[in-house]
């Protein structure tokens, strides 16, 4: 059976890693995060990066490659304070974005994700297991963007050409 | 296949979890039980037929560690005396 959708791997981007309170990174990063999610396993934009709320005082901030630069300088990782862990990560994933009118039904072959707008909705945002390995997938206007560790992107590209038939 | 209850994600696939084994009994005192029952409480893991108490880590998920009882008879989740472990 193929399906009608879209795959296509998508640039390296700016990945941080933030660990710690939310009150904590709100003081230390100011302006430099977009607004905290205010629920679990979701995402908040303000149009310069994307704020993934992905486990307990834990979230992934992602925005342009472009910015990595200006966001490390904001960041200061190797300044922060010990209640907090902030780690550059742009290079240990790699994006795939599945669009089309059946990109949920990649994802449904991919990973065990409940993809229900109740429970997954259009700002989801989650870490999941997809054809067997660790993964990150979040929603996007016209599907999903699904991350893996970069030593199985090639794996990745695989599985999805063969689910998508 | 379980739906286990995640406190941060809600129900999810047990794919995504690690079974940490059993709850184990609080560890005794050493220098005050028997050899037998702390040879016992070293190397018998609960086993029993019916209600277990496990842990569970979400490893590919959230990271959070939880536990819940699991009926070893029907694998299913069920409610037990306490979810503190």
């Amino acid at each position: 059976m193929r399906y009608d959708v879209t795959i296509t791997p998508l640039p390296t981007m700016a990945l941080f890693d933030l660990k710690g309170r939310a009150e904590a990174l709100r003081d230390w990063a100011g302006a430099a995060l977009p607004p905290f999610p205010d629920r679990p396993n979701s995402a908040c934009g303000d149009g310069q990066g994307i704020l993934m709320w992905l486990g307990p005082e834990h979230w992934i901030l992602r925005a342009d490659l472009d910015r990595e630069q200006a966001l490390e300088a904001t960041l200061r990782p190797a300044e922060a304070p010990p209640d907090l862990s902030i780690v550059r990560v742009s290079d240990t994933l790699a994006f795939f974005r599945i669009t089309g009118p059946e990109a949920d039904a990649i994802l449904a072959i991919a990973c065990p994700l409940d993809l229900h707008p109740t429970r997954f909705g259009p700002d989801g945002a989650s870490f999941t297991r997809a054809f067997g390995v660790s993964a990150l997938v979040a929603q996007y206007t016209e599907g999903f963007d699904l991350a893996v560790a970069r030593s199985y992107a090639p794996m990745l590209t695989r599985a999805l050409a063969e689910a998508a038939g | 296949m379980l739906l286990i209850p995640c406190p941060f994600c809600g129900p999810r696939d047990e794919s995504e979890f690690i079974c940490g084994g059993p709850v184990r009994p609080p560890r005794p005192d050493p220098a005050q039980t028997s050899d037998a029952d702390w040879t016992d409480w070293l190397i018998q893991a609960p086993n029993p037929v019916g209600p277990v108490q496990e842990h569970w880590w979400h490893a590919r998920g959230c990271g959070v560690w939880l536990t819940l009882w699991r009926d070893t008879r029907s694998h299913e989740i069920v409610a037990g005396a306490s979810d503190d472990g």
